[in-house]
């Protein structure tokens, strides 16, 4: 920025805003949708919210509204940060921040209308597609380029985490859109099935894990003022989530007729996955050890560590999770929307929220408009994260189990109804904090300099 | 190992291309050269532009098209295989099971049926989840329908076969009048059942168990008196039966049993054999008998040995 920038960080601070933001719209389509499935009769005549649609609109908004870009917040904030220079274009970093909100604003508006091509996690249409391939593209050129200036010789493991998250979910982005088939963004039968859930898992493995562990590894050593535990650690982390995450996405798909050796190939990996999460929650906790004070004193180390302990919690059960025997009782019930949100919520979306919380202050120069409000966030997205894990999976056990046993899905409804009463009534609490943490964000950004109030 | 910019971004793209070309590529050779499976065939327009809306509306977030091989619901007869897939696209597999898998949907239920549970899906299953698709108006409803109704592909064409020629048969009963229709289907029971009363006497405890049944699952089409003029009854032709007029014609507890169990085909009467057990049948069915037609055959004989947890 050329012209007397009013911040030293813009795009740091857009996708900040931008998270915030979305953050609120992604958990009202959530509460609307929970609320849905306790009073199915809410969307009454409006094509626009029904179910179908609110919930694909809620999945797509957290995943690429809310969660991704707080976590390229960070990442806008710390990557220049650790390479000893700028950031190579703020300029371009802002419209890339313009950009990935217009394809959002487009989101919401294509998949009221029922646009979509129906396939979970690719629902968004051809040209939306286009411009999140761009916007990735544009954001990993200038990493790319901010690499090229720097300073520092060496890359730190964030560095590694956010450059091949970005180039990797622009590479499967494409594959799994079939971005060379504008009219349906699919293929056909049984290849569509097992491309879409590669494509599918890679959004936890290839976008949200490698981000959100890119800022763990910033957050948390630097919290704790401790260095790295270990540096072979983090190699070992790193490539082995790149080699085993990428193999595991048929785990899905165990019961369909796709080739036996690709389902064994599916569970070996997902009982695999042990490798890259102990390496990298190891060296994170390892380096923590002793100063776990730090960490509760600092509001964004504090939603941080919280995610990497979400993140032990949600590996370990996909990894039971794709055992046969274990999925007979989860497959296609509630047990795995509870497994979701730990994933999501638990684990990326704390991390994007601690990334926030971490950064802004120094983005800024000054502390948070509310420490207390970012506390009060804490504990009500935690409540709620852990409350709908609670109540989903108690909901899952009671689907899964009798449909195994012969009752009918219809029959079962009225059991978990009070299950979706109290799930909707923790959405509303997730929605609330989100109100709450977009308020504090933005007068973080805006306040007048001087004392928080 | 020394981490350069190319070593991460290369080394990185490298490995996906590697993986890509193992679990993707390699099924890709095999399962694109699926053969169409037994029951396969092609979808017409109006099926096709169903599908569309079906997708349009994200019926898929609740409703699997994936018989597994542990499953025993709607569609349970058959197990999904690779090649009832060959035109689906994309695949609509579906992740979540709200409502009941829908593989084998099509001729479960005639038109009508369908056409109620689209105006709101609790006028013919009060318990339902599920959205009204009022909105989507006439035209599209009537596409969405045929897109249901061809879930099943050739299964369901035989199933939509029988639906019509037993509708055509309950059509001409219904129109000449209670008297005929009442004889139809009475005469369409086995005799061995429309001769067995209710084993088992009226108690207050039967009877409440009954009223619960009959308000989870009747009370859409058969309203909440009996007289047919339940909801869903503007959509539904032949009408939903008024129990109110079946005194004195020989309805047996082993009638009632018999078409909750299995329906009436080619009515919106689905069979209830999947949903409930004996107990709950009979005491559905002695509820009716009792609250609506006013004549029970409850512990009538022939009773056989007396059952063991009579007190």
């Amino acid at each position: 920025m050329e012209a007397k920038p009013p911040f030293k960080y813009p795009t740091a601070i857009a996708f900040c805003l931008t998270s915030g933001f979305w953050m609120m719209v992604a958990t009202f389509y959530g509460l609307l949708g929970a609320t849905e499935l306790m009073a199915p009769d809410l969307s009454a005549n409006l094509g626009g919210i029904v179910f179908g649609r609110v919930r694909p609109t809620h999945v797509n908004l957290v995943l690429f509204g809310f969660v991704t870009p707080g976590l390229l917040g960070a990442a806008f904030y710390y990557l220049p940060r650790l390479l000893g220079t700028r950031l190579y274009s703020e300029r371009l970093g802002v419209l890339t921040a313009v950009v990935w909100n217009g394809a959002l604003v487009a989101a919401v508006a294509t998949l009221a209308m029922g646009m979509t091509q129906g396939r979970e996690y690719a629902e968004l249409a051809w040209s939306i597609d286009v411009v999140i391939v761009v916007a990735f593209l544009l954001v990993f050129f200038n990493f790319m380029m901010t690499v090229k200036q720097r300073e520092e010789p060496i890359l730190y493991v964030s560095v590694w985490y956010v450059l091949a998250g970005c180039i990797l979910t622009s590479c499967t982005y494409i594959l799994g859109n079939v971005i060379w088939r504008p009219d349906s963004g699919a293929l056909v039968g049984i290849p569509d099935a097992i491309l879409l859930w590669f494509y599918g898992h890679n959004i936890f493995g290839l976008l949200l894990t490698p981000l959100s562990a890119g800022v763990a590894y910033y957050v948390i050593p630097r919290a704790t003022r401790n260095p790295l535990y270990s540096h072979t650690l983090s190699l070992l982390g790193f490539w082995s989530l790149i080699v085993v995450y990428t193999h595991i996405g048929t785990h899905h798909l165990l019961q369909v007729p796709v080739p036996t050796w690709l389902k064994v190939v599916a569970i070996v990996d997902s009982i695999a996955m042990v490798i890259p999460v102990m390496a990298f929650l190891i060296n994170i906790w390892y380096t923590a050890k002793g100063k776990l004070g730090e960490i509760h004193a600092d509001i964004g180390a504090k939603f941080v560590f919280t995610g990497t302990i979400m993140y032990f919690f949600v590996s370990i059960q996909g990894s039971f999770m794709a055992l046969p025997d274990v999925q007979r009782v989860t497959h296609f019930n509630n047990w795995v929307v509870a497994h979701a949100h730990i994933g999501v919520l638990g684990f990326a979306g704390m991390i994007a929220l601690g990334g926030l919380y971490y950064t802004i202050p120094k983005m800024t120069g000054r502390p948070l408009f509310s420490r207390f409000l970012a506390d009060f966030q804490y504990w009500m997205v935690l409540i709620g994260m852990v409350g709908f894990t609670i109540v989903l999976t108690i909901a899952g056990l009671i689907q899964g189990n009798a449909w195994l046993n012969g009752e009918t899905v219809y029959r079962v409804l009225p059991e978990i109804h009070v299950y979706y009463v109290v799930r909707a009534g923790l959405g509303l609490l997730i929605f609330s904090s989100a109100v709450l943490g977009f308020y504090n964000i933005v007068r973080s950004v805006w306040a007048r300099s001087g004392a928080p109030s | 190992m020394k981490m350069t910019p190319l070593a991460v971004v290369v080394g990185s793209v490298l490995i996906l291309a590697t993986i890509v070309f193992v679990v993707i590529i390699l099924p890709y050779v095999h399962t694109s050269k699926t053969v169409p499976s037994e029951i396969f065939r092609e979808r017409s327009d109006p099926e096709a532009a169903g599908r569309d809306l079906y997708i349009a509306n994200g019926c898929v977030y609740c409703h699997s098209q994936s018989i597994r091989s542990i499953d025993w619901g709607l569609g349970a007869e058959r197990i999904a295989q690779a090649g009832d897939y060959v035109a689906d696209y994309p695949i609509l597999l579906g992740s979540q099971r709200t409502g009941p898998d829908l593989s084998q949907a099509g001729g479960e239920h005639p038109d009508d049926w369908h056409w109620a549970h689209f105006a709101n899906p609790r006028f013919t299953r009060p318990l339902s989840l599920m959205p009204t698709f009022a909105f989507l108006g006439e035209p599209r409803t009537e596409e969405l329908i045929r897109y249901v109704q061809s879930l099943g592909f050739k299964d369901a064409d035989h199933r939509m076969a029988r639906q019509d020629y037993w509708k055509g048969k309950a059509i001409a009963a219904y129109e000449a009048g209670p008297d005929v229709n009442v004889q139809w289907l009475n005469e369409n029971i086995p005799q061995g059942w429309r001769d067995v009363p209710n084993p088992y006497p009226t108690t207050e405890a039967g009877l409440a168990r009954g009223h619960k049944i009959y308000q989870d699952f009747c009370i859409g089409c058969h309203g909440p008196v009996g007289d047919g003029m339940g909801p869903a009854q503007p959509w539904i032709y032949p009408p939903p039966l008024n129990f109110t007029i079946l005194k004195n014609r020989e309805i047996s507890g082993g009638i009632l049993y018999y078409q909750i169990m299995n329906g009436i085909t080619g009515t919106a009467m689905p069979y209830f054999k999947r949903e409930l057990e004996s107990e709950k049948i009979w005491d559905v069915g002695n509820y009716v008998a009792v609250y609506f037609i006013n004549q029970s055959d409850a512990n009538a004989e022939p009773r056989g040995i007396d059952a063991a947890y009579e007190p």
